[in-house]
């Protein structure tokens, strides 16, 4: 590599001892001293591995510098699913429920946990449709078992868990995963008291063991301390906690379906119970319907929530007025609320009331003002007066009520 | 007249780690003080001198029985045996304990071994003649409503009904009985591994393909509302669109699809 002048060195060269003043020679010429300085350009230039179409530089010198348009030309030939032909093991996943068939985004969770768990010993995911019917293969599912005998939407905790056990009999997998929500955590119970194993309940993360094994943590003590276990064959994963599968799609290839199992059933009779959506605590409710200073007609008002099934809400000012109780006051100093749907009459947005919705799914906003902050914040915002939409709103729910459909 | 028996741990309060009433399982002692005609006994295993354990007490309870288990042991087979020499119809527990593990296994390892039949996340209790109605209590305000075969273990969560304060009179006149038992050590827990726990950084879907600067755009991009916006329209046509936005994102019974979201 040619090495460039380094003006400072031979300067330093030049210079002559003793004299107050620095005094440089101009006949003297000693060699360069010190460190070389590099070129950057010849550097550069070695390290550039094409030109077209775009430039590439691996600084790292690991890349060897290539005729441009080759990169191009050798192309493997896409893929467009992974198959695990012979796998060494299975893991079995237990999705839940989530109540309309359809798979879960913690479900989804689940199969990625499961398929980094196979992929680090060439395992096949297998996972237990106790539904039917979803893109389990593109949630990264190599193998699907169907259970024959059980009610698709019904709660029968018994029933799964012997769906469940049959799976684990057939399969002898290495590790089972359950999501811990409500009805997924109660069969992982049953399923851990029934074949007597530990189950690791809410695994939070996976991580390397200094032995080369899987551990995984899990908050224990309330919360305060990490607990950290070599991974058991019975794990039951935390909500959120693992990243969803992004790479190619699996096979997810039914396997033959398994019989139930025998259950035996001391839950007999199940059914949803219509609660009334003002006794749900604003913090848990699903609906709310909130109103503010611009709302003046508060019988129309609760007619409204009353014909959407929506939980009562409002800003403070409302509170203040006593047209609402104070435990349904929103924002910084009433309730911080995480419903999915936030339906907003009159409210103007001030900062303390918007942080009190910042978790809040969809929001709905009704205000005279166009420039109003809950309007800017919505998702469907409708400027228009709140008195005129709310009994037009109730009609319309009304007449689709008597007319059946429409 | 039924018999029940709470079973009762030592909480830990979540901010100071001070011991205190376990929540949940005042709540389940406050459902079960609450049944009408039944005898409830209490149980607790492990160290009968443990201050917290009077909380119980004032809330009514006139003995409280604690079977003498030495921290890290395992506290099931003492609490089977004792719940086997009573033979409760219900036994009432907490979903999760708040020291320890707190994994909430000791309730279904209990009905396993006594052949109980199990309900999680009640919220209600009432008891008939060999079968109970519980009301579970599910997230976002939902109930549910099953029936049960007596003997049972049901675990209680949060939208049990608030525990009474304790009295004090009554904490100091109730009175701990201490059994002594023999309890073996958790090997499972002595294996663990133990340390703080730190939060970690809230995980993000990485989007993959594009280039790098289109990944860089779809996670750093501020996601607003979708932003619909209608200026003045006729009531009616209000009407429309926030009736169709919320059928549309299932907040509101369609046409046609049955009980919504149930
Ligand atoms: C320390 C502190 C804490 C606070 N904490 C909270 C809190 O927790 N929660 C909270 O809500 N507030 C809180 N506030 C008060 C907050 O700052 C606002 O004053 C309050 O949120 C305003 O309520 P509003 O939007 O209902 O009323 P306004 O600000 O009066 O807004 C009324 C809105 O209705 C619109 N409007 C008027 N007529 C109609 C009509 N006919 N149809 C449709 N729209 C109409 C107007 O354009 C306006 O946008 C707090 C304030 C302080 C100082
Ligand atoms: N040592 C104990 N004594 C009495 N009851 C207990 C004990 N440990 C757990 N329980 C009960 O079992 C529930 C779940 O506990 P755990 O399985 O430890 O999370 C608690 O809420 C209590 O009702």
């Amino acid at each position: 590599m040619k090495m460039r002048r380094d003006p400072r060195s031979e300067r330093e060269a030049r210079r002559s001892t003793g004299g107050e003043r620095p005094r440089f020679s101009l006949m003297v010429l000693k060699p360069a001293v010190g460190r070389l300085r590099r070129s950057p350009r010849i550097v550069r230039q070695a390290a550039t591995v094409s030109i077209s179409p775009r430039l590439r530089i691996a600084w790292n010198g690991r890349v060897a510098p290539q005729a441009s348009g080759a990169v191009l030309a050798a192309r493997a030939p896409v893929e467009t699913m992974r198959v695990v032909a012979e796998p060494a093991f299975h893991v079995l996943v237990v999705p839940d429920t989530d109540g309309e068939g359809g798979l879960s985004e913690i479900d989804r969770q689940l199969i990625a946990a499961g398929r980094s768990l196979a992929d680090s010993g060439g395992g096949a995911v297998c996972a237990l449709a106790l539904q039917g019917g979803d893109d389990l293969g593109g949630a990264g599912a190599d193998r699907v078992i169907a259970v024959t005998g059980i009610e698709p939407l019904a709660y029968d905790p018994e029933g799964r868990t012997a769906a469940v056990l049959t799976a684990i009999a057939i399969l002898s997998p290495r590790h089972v995963l359950f999501a811990e929500t409500p009805d997924g955590s109660d069969i992982a119970r049953r399923v851990a008291a029934r074949l007597g194993e530990r189950l690791f309940a809410g695994a939070d993360a996976l991580e390397a063991g200094s032995d080369g094994d899987t551990r995984a943590l899990r908050r224990a003590q309330g919360g305060s301390l990490a607990q950290s276990a070599k991974l058991p064959r019975l794990v039951s994963i935390m909500p959120d906690a693992f990243p969803l599968h992004a790479g190619l799609p699996h096979e997810g290839r039914p396997l033959d379906e398994v019989p139930m199992g025998a259950a035996d059933r001391r839950i007999s009779a199940s059914r949803p119970l219509t609660v009334d959506p003002d006794t749900i605590a604003l913090e848990e409710a699903d609906f709310l319907l909130s109103g503010g200073n611009g709302v003046t007609d508060w019988q129309g008002f609760a007619d409204l929530a009353e014909a959407l099934g929506a939980t009562r809400a409002g800003s403070r000012v409302v509170c203040d007025q006593g047209h609402l109780p104070r435990e349904r006051q929103v924002g910084a100093s009433g309730t911080l609320v995480t419903a999915g749907c936030y339906f907003a009459l009159g409210i103007s947005g001030a900062p303390q009331h918007l942080q009190g919705i910042t978790r809040v799914g969809h929001v709905v906003a009704v205000n005279t003002d166009l420039h109003a902050e809950m309007i800017k914040r919505a998702d469907l915002a409708i400027v228009a007066d709140a008195q005129a939409v709310m009994p037009a709103l109730i009609r319309l729910l009304a007449e689709r009520k008597g007319g059946g459909d429409d | 007249m039924i018999r029940v028996a709470a079973l009762l741990s030592i909480g830990r309060h979540p901010a100071s780690g001070r011991a205190r009433r376990a929540g949940l399982d005042a709540r389940g002692l406050e459902l079960a003080l609450r049944m009408p005609n039944a005898e409830v006994r209490a149980f607790h295993a492990g160290d009968p001198h443990a201050a917290s354990l009077r909380d119980y007490l004032g809330m009514g309870l006139e003995t409280l029985n604690v079977l003498n288990v030495a921290p890290g042991c395992d506290p099931v087979p003492a609490l089977v045996e004792a719940l086997r020499g009573v033979g409760p119809d219900l036994i009432i527990c907490g979903m999760r304990a708040e020291a320890g593990e707190g994994s909430g296994m000791v309730p279904y390892l209990i009905a396993e071994a006594l052949g109980h039949a199990v309900v999680c996340d009640a919220a209600a209790i009432e008891c008939a003649s060999g079968t109970a109605r519980v009301v579970q209590g599910l997230p976002r305000g939902r109930r549910r409503e099953v029936v049960v075969t007596l003997p049972a273990v049901v675990l209680v969560n949060s939208a049990a009904p608030a525990a009474r304060a304790p009295a004090f009179a009554r904490a100091r006149r109730g009175r701990i009985v201490p059994h002594p038992v023999e309890a073996r050590e958790d090997a499972f827990l002595a294996a663990c591994e133990m340390r703080p726990w730190r939060a970690r950084p809230k995980r993000m879907a990485v989007p993959s393909g594009g280039s790098a600067q289109e990944r860089m755009k779809a996670l750093t991009e501020a996601k607003a509302g979708e932003g619909r916006l209608l200026v003045n329209p006729v009531p009616e046509e209000a009407a429309r669109a926030v009736r169709d936005y919320l059928v549309e994102k299932r907040f509101l019974r369609g046409a046609g699809d049955g009980d919504g979201r149930g």
